[in-house]
């Protein structure tokens, strides 16, 4: 009554019923408007991106398709010297991809990151990229969101929890409007950053990628990253061929991800006065294999995945653009130069994929699908087996098609890819960048592979049988001192069920209750029951309340499967991490 | 029991929340106007690189430097993603360097775009006449001729239907090349040099009526026109009509002296009037001198047989020179006024001599020509 009252007393907002406004500015609420300023704010910031990427592109490499060769190696090197200033002087964060940077504001920083990392950021990786950098937008547009989000989140003095799932919210608007693919960057940032699947934040993922990219594609169009051509699987034997995709895939992601855990360490232990010259020097080897006959490798390479899609290269070539591309990127990541993997991860795998097929269909000239095709799958193969991020590979195919036909391929050379990956390398590529930046991010791999324990591990069967609800107290009090047990579980009909400890037992006969029965006394306090199956750490949430829980069938909650105690419960946790 | 989550103070909200929000909405679109100012400005930019490339490349394309118009489309591109226009003349100048594949690439993804688009359609039916996918080439080909032109429909589309004819007439199916051809003739109308051209085309589908009934049309329209000329003598030399051919071919021959098919023609057309003993009206006597002449002839073809293999005449021949021989007293002036039948006999021997002949021994001479001529003549009729 009081809050409507307060309502009232708001000039200009009489009109409004305070139900309605008490219903919007809750903060759960709340945040699902906020979310959809968020991806607006985003896709304003990544279409500038874009656009100061372009910029950078056409003044320092020209706006021709065939690149001068002076520019072609001083535009990488000169712009690799500004870089090094910038990121060593002015914009420490900005360096890498952002990807664990956003989710260190998750889980360290409680979802802050300084506004000047979004600056930093967008100014050295549209250098980078517009210089010839093999580097790409997608990951620096998702650190850009979500320091957006999180700018906005501390401006409205959000709760802490709130505050954690700013950034990852940020995140997924800015993914979104890089790749102009909302539903993969809500998978990616569910899979890679946040790690789990919760209603609470699903909502708002979804409402700021889409309204990003609505803004995206107000300004840059709706037109897909790519032209895709005609895709279609008329033989299921062409699977086998898709399969060596996943195979070829899933050992270039290998040597991809083992380069970078390799020689990043390496750069980063260089005296200081090297990082100065680190991304210049990266700049011009990549000039360098420019003008070589590989310009292909510079900046993101879009138009190069499309023209591999449209068959312009030859499967020798499309090999050695792949190739030369690991190397490309690996100079640029390693030294330290802003941009993201997204772009490359997804060049080369169209270009090992366009290759395979293309080698396919030299050996085997009844094979249908074009070498498009196989360059798409192939993106997707690269996506799962580099980024192992499996799920938002397989949506990222088909949303950048649009094509659900390729489907199968897609999942099946995904799968070989990723499974070949984490054998040969357990710890994906982000993992081992966080630990080599020294931090302990959670793993998402690891969390989603993570054995739970339930309560059917540590339950038991119960010692003694349970009371029934129509046992008189007296026969209970005896039956109580005849079990071990100091509490009893008690079933009440038809469904329900409560304790009773074997003292509240005696004082109530003492207090003389004896002739009534259970039910009448413990009938207004009913338990909390368990199922088999509920994670264990369900089970500590009433134990301190209650020390003995039936655990009950889910059909049938008066059949009792067992029961469980605290000490249970801690027994099986300490076996749990022996084992 | 568990407690249901604190509510944070409503009041404490309402005095921040409504304020923010309508912050954060002008913000929004102070920001949205401002972004839209900068996209004018990059787009400007871009279109002006996109058409400056593409009028590099349209410049190019034309001039036939394919490799060059490659590479400023695809500068054209990059400005202008998605414009079609970049992307067909990319498939052109593609198809130019015989990079068929990539262009077949791009252009079925315009198909897929605009179905009905008529140069993506010729484009199309151009690579899959290249590689032998006939019944692919067609269907582009017939999408091309009643698909949407730019401009000239009619004209554009006669044209892709004349390519279409000359693709039939390549891989010999004459029948569906006569068809398109009469298809074709109902779109002319009155140009003497485009009926001229359709009766050309008649003659090598083996249409001679349509072909004569073309160049006259043509001549109609202008009568001294040397190609309609030469074409309907000699649509009317294979449909058998030699006088009706020896008429137009002299014509032919006066307007062109330098048309060397058409005295040729003529000069065989010559020999056939010469050497044909069935003509109408000739007095009985020319008739007569014409069957020894073509008797005799064909007896100097068997002699010229036998001369040219190692052990006298061919086998095939050897029962015919055993007739020719037993004739031969019996064809002369007088022998034909006596028996006037014999020269039906002796004809059908002189045609079976010059039939046999021509797959068994060497070139006929024009005389021998002329005989197999009159032979086929009379075998139609």
């Amino acid at each position: 009554m009081e809050q409507e009252q307060s309502v009232a007393k708001i000039p200009g907002l009489n009109f409004i019923p305070a139900a309605v406004l008490r219903s919007v500015f809750r903060e759960d609420r709340f945040f699902l408007i906020l979310s959809v300023f968020i991806g607006i704010f985003s896709g304003l910031a990544v279409v500038c991106f874009r656009f100061a990427i372009e910029w950078c592109r056409i003044y320092l490499l020209g706006s021709g398709a065939v690149l001068s060769p002076s520019r072609m190696l001083l535009a990488p090197t000169i712009t690799g010297l500004v870089i090094a200033v910038l990121t060593i002087h002015v914009f420490p964060l900005a360096r890498g991809s952002g990807v664990n940077q956003t989710k260190a504001a998750l889980y360290i920083y409680n979802g802050y990151i300084p506004v000047r990392t979004a600056i930093g950021k967008f100014i050295t990786s549209a250098l980078a990229i517009g210089s010839g950098h093999s580097l790409g937008p997608e990951d620096p547009s998702l650190q850009i969101g979500a320091c957006l989000a999180s700018a906005i989140g501390r401006r409205l003095d959000l709760s802490r929890d709130r505050m954690r799932l700013i950034a990852p919210v940020g995140a997924a608007a800015g993914l979104a409007a890089a790749f102009n693919a909302p539903i993969s960057a809500v998978l990616f940032v569910i899979e890679e950053v946040i790690g789990r699947w919760t209603a609470g934040i699903l909502g708002s993922v979804v409402l700021s990628a889409v309204s990003s990219v609505v803004v995206m594609r107000w300004f840059l169009g709706s037109e897909s990253l790519f032209r895709i051509p005609a895709v279609e699987l008329r033989r299921p034997s062409e699977l086998i061929a898709y399969s060596v995709l996943g195979v070829v895939g899933g050992l270039a992601s290998i040597a991809f991800s083992s380069g970078i855990s390799f020689l990043r360490p390496l750069c980063k232990k260089m005296s200081p006065w090297t990082h100065y010259l680190q991304p210049a020097i990266a700049g011009l080897l990549i000039g360098c294999i420019a003008m070589l006959g590989a310009p292909q490798v510079m900046g993101a390479g879009y138009e190069y995945i499309d023209q591999a899609m449209h068959g312009r290269f030859t499967w020798q070539f499309l090999a050695i653009l792949g190739l030369l591309k690991i190397v490309a990127t690996l100079l640029s990541f390693v030294s330290g130069t802003p941009g993201g993997m997204f772009a490359p991860t997804l060049f080369i795998g169209a270009m090992l994929g366009a290759s395979v097929g293309g080698a396919e269909h030299a050996l085997l000239p009844h094979l249908t699908a074009s070498p498009g095709t196989y360059a798409l799958v192939g993106m997707g193969v690269l996506f799962a087996g580099f980024l192992r991020a499996p799920m938002t590979s397989v949506f990222m195919v088909l949303e950048v098609s649009g094509n659900y036909s390729i489907i199968v391929p897609v999942i099946i050379a995904n799968t070989i890819a990723y499974v070949i990956s984490r054998a040969l390398q357990p710890t994906p590529i982000f993992d081992v960048l966080t630990r080599q930046d020294g931090m302990d991010l959670p793993s998402m791999e690891e969390q989603r592979e993570e054995n739970v324990l339930r309560v059917e591990d540590a339950m038991r069967p119960p010692t003694t049988p349970p009371l029934e609800e129509d046992e008189a107290l007296g026969n209970a009090s005896l039956l109580a001192h005849v079990g071990p047990d100091d509490v009893l579980l008690v079933r009440l009909r038809p469904t329900g069920w409560s304790s009773v400890t074997r003292e509240e037992l005696d004082q109530m006969i003492q207090s003389g209750n004896g002739s009534q029965v259970l039910r009448d006394v413990l009938h207004d306090n009913p338990i909390p029951c368990l199922h088999p199956d509920q994670p264990l750490e369900m089970a500590l949430r009433y134990l301190d309340r209650w020390p003995l829980m039936p655990v009950v069938n889910r059909a049938d909650f008066s059949k009792l499967e067992g029961v469980i105690t605290q000490h249970d419960v801690l027994d099986r946790y300490r076996d749990f991490e022996g084992e | 029991m568990i407690k249901p989550p604190k509510l944070p103070d409503f009041s404490q909200y309402l005095r921040r929340e409504p304020v923010m929000l309508a912050v954060l909405s002008g913000l929004a679109i102070i920001l949205i106007l401002a972004v839209s100012g900068l996209s004018r400005i990059f787009y400007a930019q871009q279109d002006a690189l996109a058409t400056r490339w593409s009028s590099r490349g349209t410049a190019d394309l034309n001039a036939g430097n394919y490799r060059a118009a490659v590479t400023e489309f695809r500068a054209a591109l990059r400005y202008a993603r998605g414009d079609y226009a970049y992307q067909l003349s990319l498939a052109q100048a593609l198809v130019g360097l015989k990079r068929t594949d990539e262009a077949h690439a791009y252009l079925i993804n315009l198909w897929g775009r605009q179905p009905e688009n008529a140069l993506a359609n010729l484009e199309l039916a151009r690579i899959a006449a290249s590689k032998g996918e006939t019944a692919q080439a067609l269907r582009y080909y017939h999408n091309a001729i009643y698909a949407t032109w730019p401009d000239n429909q009619e004209t554009e589309s006669r044209r892709a239907r004349l390519e279409l004819i000359h693709y039939l007439l390549g891989i010999n199916a004459e029948t569906q090349a006569q068809a398109q051809l009469i298809a074709l003739e109902a779109t002319i109308g009155d140009n003497p040099s485009q009926q001229a051209q359709l009766g050309r085309l008649f003659l090598v589908a083996h249409d001679e009526n349509h072909a004569l009934e073309a160049f006259r049309r043509s001549l109609r329209l202008k009568h001294n026109n040397p190609e309609a000329l030469a074409g309907a003598g000699e649509a009317a030399f294979q449909l058998g009509l030699y006088p009706t051919a020896r008429r137009y071919l002299e014509s032919a021959v006066a307007v062109s002296p330098g048309d060397t098919k058409s005295v040729a023609l003529l000069r065989t057309t010559g020999f056939v009037l010469q050497m044909d003993p069935f003509r109408p009206q000739i007095p009985v006597a020319r008739r007569n001198r014409i069957v020894v002449a073509a008797f005799a002839a064909a007896g100097k073809r068997l002699s010229a047989c036998a001369a040219s293999g190692a052990a006298g005449p061919p086998s095939g021949l050897e029962n015919l020179d055993q007739q020719w021989e037993d004739l031969k007293p019996h064809i002369t002036d007088y022998g034909l006024r006596r028996n006037p039948d014999l020269a039906n006999t002796a004809m059908t021997l002189v045609f079976n001599i010059e039939q046999k002949a021509t797959t068994l021994c060497k070139a006929p001479s024009e005389t021998d020509q002329a005989l197999l001529l009159i032979a086929k003549l009379h075998e139609e009729n």
